[in-house]
Formats: structure tokens, sequence, C-alpha cells
């Protein structure tokens, strides 16, 4: 009996002293607890699982991506043929591209589901603006890469549709030359253009989205998730009173306080 | 407008809220989570399959891009249709530049600025008519501007060549073998997927009609250089280059255009 529990300690030891270790050293997994662990409203829904699902799909495009630079050549004279060797020839080429192809739709349709969330939640409101202007980066700066990366395959419509792109980015006033020529690498569109996309889409607007990304996580951890806004009603004590305000907080409103019984504006 | 003090009373509350009467983010959020981000993979790979097994989705692959090509489609990808299709509205040069870089600036500019116009803390929808309703407004708006761009319709290359013969005998170049031949040129360079000619052809990216281009008096010398690089000579349009038609089937396209009085 006591040989086994002494085992069992061992053991036990063991699994954990790698988890002590780094907690001792980081402090990482004490975030990670207090990640898991930390409180959201007790009356969160479907609704707000858009935000996870958009990071979810931005991962796969991630996966992907890496997977498709291993075979992709930015360079006008095989580009188009290294495309047609993923999607014919490499094994499950075609899934991989397909997924990446098909999932840059999803992800930009996610974001807009998870923004238009956000707006009739009324959950961009004090203390979370600065985390909308965040999301709006994100939005931006998405669409810079599916911009970016419509022109990877160098087929007639990808190669025209940036052609027209990088000219009416040309008609802003003051930087637009600038910009197109920026855009180009040069006064046409050519190699330069192709490995200026490449460079942009697979390090620049990434990295830009990781790093937004990590922000904005970051501002969601820290200052909570919104209920929604039916959380009242959602109490079954009948409808709010028309003085009261919305109520900011959770699903059982048991212990109504005088503070939130003030009227609104 | 909500005090900031009362805001900030309001925030606190509802941390203590959270704290004596939340759930753990983990395992009741996070399930949601886990099961919608399944969801998403299985979405991602199912439209990936049925773009593989079906035409549904379009080809797998297109023709390879051409610089000195005659025929193309300038075509973004679906969410930049509103865009695209904004173009056609406002009409190139005089306003394009509104479709083309104002809008856009103002939609973002309003989306920065949002959080700061609209302070109250009032959440409930039935509370926020002016929210709800800019909320269907963009939607449709939108909605609509993204099916007309996905449905707006290039104007195919043979059905244009065949109209040509009836330009000429409009515009009375049928013995102008120059003419002719750059009239043709026009209908095969896929100068019609964003150009109008007599009622053939799409008004894409607000470029403009043409049929009484050369009423304008601009001379054969400018239209070259126009085609040549068209942003050189009027600033800010975003129509591309044509340098690579070569010199002789420029003239062609050139006598073609000053020809085009408007037609009877």
């Amino acid at each position: 009996m006591a040989s086994k529990s002494d085992r069992r300690q061992h053991l036990e030891r063991a699994a954990t002293y790698p988890i002590d270790w780094l907690e001792e050293r980081s402090g990482l997994i004490g975030g990670l607890r207090y990640f898991l662990f930390r409180k959201v409203p007790g009356d969160t829904n479907w609704f707000h699982t858009l935000g996870s699902a958009t990071l979810t799909a931005f991962l796969v495009q991630l996966a992907t991506g890496v997977i498709l630079a291993m075979y992709y050549k930015p360079d006008p004279n095989s580009a188009h043929a290294s495309i047609e060797h993923i999607t014919h020839d490499v094994t499950l080429g075609w899934l991989v591209r397909g997924m990446h192809k098909w999932g840059a739709s999803v992800f930009i349709i996610l974001l807009f589901l998870h923004m238009g969330r956000v707006f009739l939640f009324g959950a961009y409101k004090y203390p979370r603006e600065l985390n909308w202007i965040v999301g709006v980066l994100l939005l931006a700066t998405a669409l810079f890469e599916g911009l970016t990366g419509y022109l990877l395959p160098w087929d007639q419509t990808s190669y025209w549709a940036t052609v027209v792109a990088i000219n009416i980015n040309g008609t802003a006033p003051f930087v637009g030359p600038f910009l197109a020529s920026l855009l180009r690498g040069g006064a046409e569109i050519g190699p330069d253009t192709l490995a200026r996309f490449y460079s942009l889409h697979m390090l620049l607007v990434p990295g830009a989205l990781i790093g937004l990304i990590t922000l904005h996580l970051y501002l969601v951890v820290r200052l909570g998730v919104t209920s929604p806004p039916w959380s009242d009603e959602a109490a079954g004590e009948g409808p709010p009173e028309p003085t009261k305000p919305a109520r900011a907080g959770l699903v059982r409103p048991r212990a109504r306080t005088a503070v939130r019984g003030r009227p609104t504006e | 407008m909500s005090s900031l003090d009362e805001r900030r009373a309001r925030f606190q509350q509802y941390k203590r809220d959270v704290k004596e009467r939340g759930k753990p983010f983990y395992p009741y959020a996070m399930f949601h989570d886990t099961v919608m981000s399944l969801v998403v993979v299985c979405v991602i790979v199912a439209l990936a399959c049925i773009w593989r097994y079906t035409d549904i989705l379009g080809a797998l692959t297109g023709p390879a891009a051409d610089p000195g090509t005659r025929t193309f489609v300038p075509r973004p990808d679906w969410y930049f249709y509103f865009l695209f299709y904004l173009l056609r509205i406002f009409k190139w040069p005089e306003s394009v530049i509104l479709a083309t870089v104002g809008i856009p600036t103002i939609l973002l500019i309003i989306l920065f600025a949002l959080p700061f116009v609209d302070t109250r803390m009032e959440r409930r929808l039935s509370r926020r008519p002016v929210a709800v309703v800019a909320a269907i407004l963009v939607v449709i708006s939108m909605g609509v501007l993204t099916y007309k761009g996905a449905t707006a319709k290039e104007a195919i290359a043979s059905e244009v060549e065949a109209a040509v013969p009836s330009w000429a005998k409009k515009q009375g170049f049928q013995h102008n073998p120059e003419a002719l031949a750059g009239a043709k040129l026009f209908a095969e360079s896929a100068c019609t997927n964003c150009h109008t000619y007599l009622g053939t052809g799409s008004s894409n990216l607000g470029a403009p009609d043409l049929s009484a281009e050369g009423a304008k008096g601009k001379g054969i010398a400018f239209q070259i250089a126009h085609l040549k690089c068209p942003s050189c000579v009027n600033s800010g349009s975003p129509m591309p280059s044509f340098a690579a038609l070569g010199e002789d089937n420029l003239k062609r396209l050139a006598t073609f255009l000053e020809a085009s009085k408007g037609g009877k």
C-alpha cells in the first residue's frame, strides 16, 4: 500500500515538475490558468463564438499558407506553372490550395459577421473603444492581405484585376502615385511586383495581423466579454422598468442595487 | 450622453457581476468556441472539395497571365465587388475619385469614429433606432452592390466583333480601312469590358462612352499617347496601358477613335 502511494507521489511529482519549472521561471502557467478560468458573463452564447471562429479561419490560412509557400515560385515565368503543379500533381495539393483559396473568403465573411455582432451588441462602447479600433484595423489589414494574395496565382483574372487595383490606388490625392509605384516596384507590373506582393502577403501583412490579433485578444481578456444586450429580459423577471438603463452585467439580477437604478442619459 | 463617472461605475458593476455570477471560460464558453471552430474548418474543407470535384465554384486554374494580351476581364475578388460596382455609378473622370478613394476613406473614418460618436451606455436594440436603421441600410447597400458587381456582364468579344460593320455604317468610316482595322482591334482588345460604344459593352470602373470620342478633336497623336500610358495623359486614370499592342495597331485604334463622331 505504502509503496503504491509512494510511486503515485513520485509520478505526480515527475508530471508536475516541468510545469512548476516553467511557472517558476516564466509565470506562463499562471497566465494560461487565468485565461482559461477567467469568468465570463453567464449568458454568453453562440453569437460570442464568431470571434474565435474568425481566429480559427486565420489559423487555417497560416497553416495552409506555410505549406503553399514550400511549393510556390514567386516569379512570373514559373508562378502559374507552380500553381498548376500544386493543384494537379502534389499529393493533396488541391486540398491545401483549395482550403487557402476558400478559407480566405470564410475569414472575410466571419470578420464581417463578428463585426456585425459587436455592433448590434453595442460591445464597442466604453471601455472597449480601443478594441473596436484594433478590430477595424484588422479588417482593413485582412482586406489588404486578400488583395496581395489575389495576384499570386498569376492568371489573367488576377493579373488584370491587380493592374486596375494598383491604378485605382494611384488616383488617391498626394500619396496615390507614390503608393502605386511602391506596390508595382517600378513603372510596370512585372517580376518585381510579384516578388513584392509575395513578400507582403506572407511576411509583412500576416505579421501585422498576428500582432493586431494578439492585442485584440489581450484587450478582450483584460476588459471581459460583453453580455448580450437582452440580458435583462433573459433574467425572466419581466421587462425592465422604463427609467432603468440596460444592465452592463449578467443574467440573474437578483441583487439590484441603487447604482443600476439610475436613469439613462 | 452618459457621464464618464457613470460609465466607470457601470463597468465596475459589470466586473463585480461577472466575478460573482459569471461562469469560467473553460469549459463553458470554450465548449461553444471549440464546436464553432470545428464547424469553420469543416466548411473550409467542404468548400475545397466542392471546388475540386464540381464546377459550382469555378475552374481550378485559369489561363496564365499575359501582359501582352488583348482580351481580359479586370474582376477583383468578391469582397471588392461593392467597390467594383461603385465605379460604374460614379462617372470618370469628374467623380470617379469619389468612388475609388472618397467612399472607402469615409467608411473607414466612420468606423474608427463610431465608439466616440455613440457614447451612450444603452445597448438594447429597441432603444438604438439609429444604430439599427444604419445597420440595415449598410447590409442592404453592401448586399445590392456586391450582387450587382457579381452579376455585372462583360461584353463577349465575338458579339462585339459582329457589331463592327454596323458601327462603320453609323459613323460613316466604311471606306477607311485604317479605321475599320482599328474598330476590329477595339472589339478584340476587351475595350468594351469597361467602355461602351454605340450601345455595346459595359461601363465598368466608370470608364466613359467612346461613341463620340472623335468629336472632341483631341487628335491621333493624343489618342496614341493616351493608349500607351493613360495616367500620363489623364492623371488619375485607372485604365491599363495598351502599349503592348504595338505602334501600328495603336495608330489604327487612334484612327478609329478619331473617326467616331457619335453616329447617326
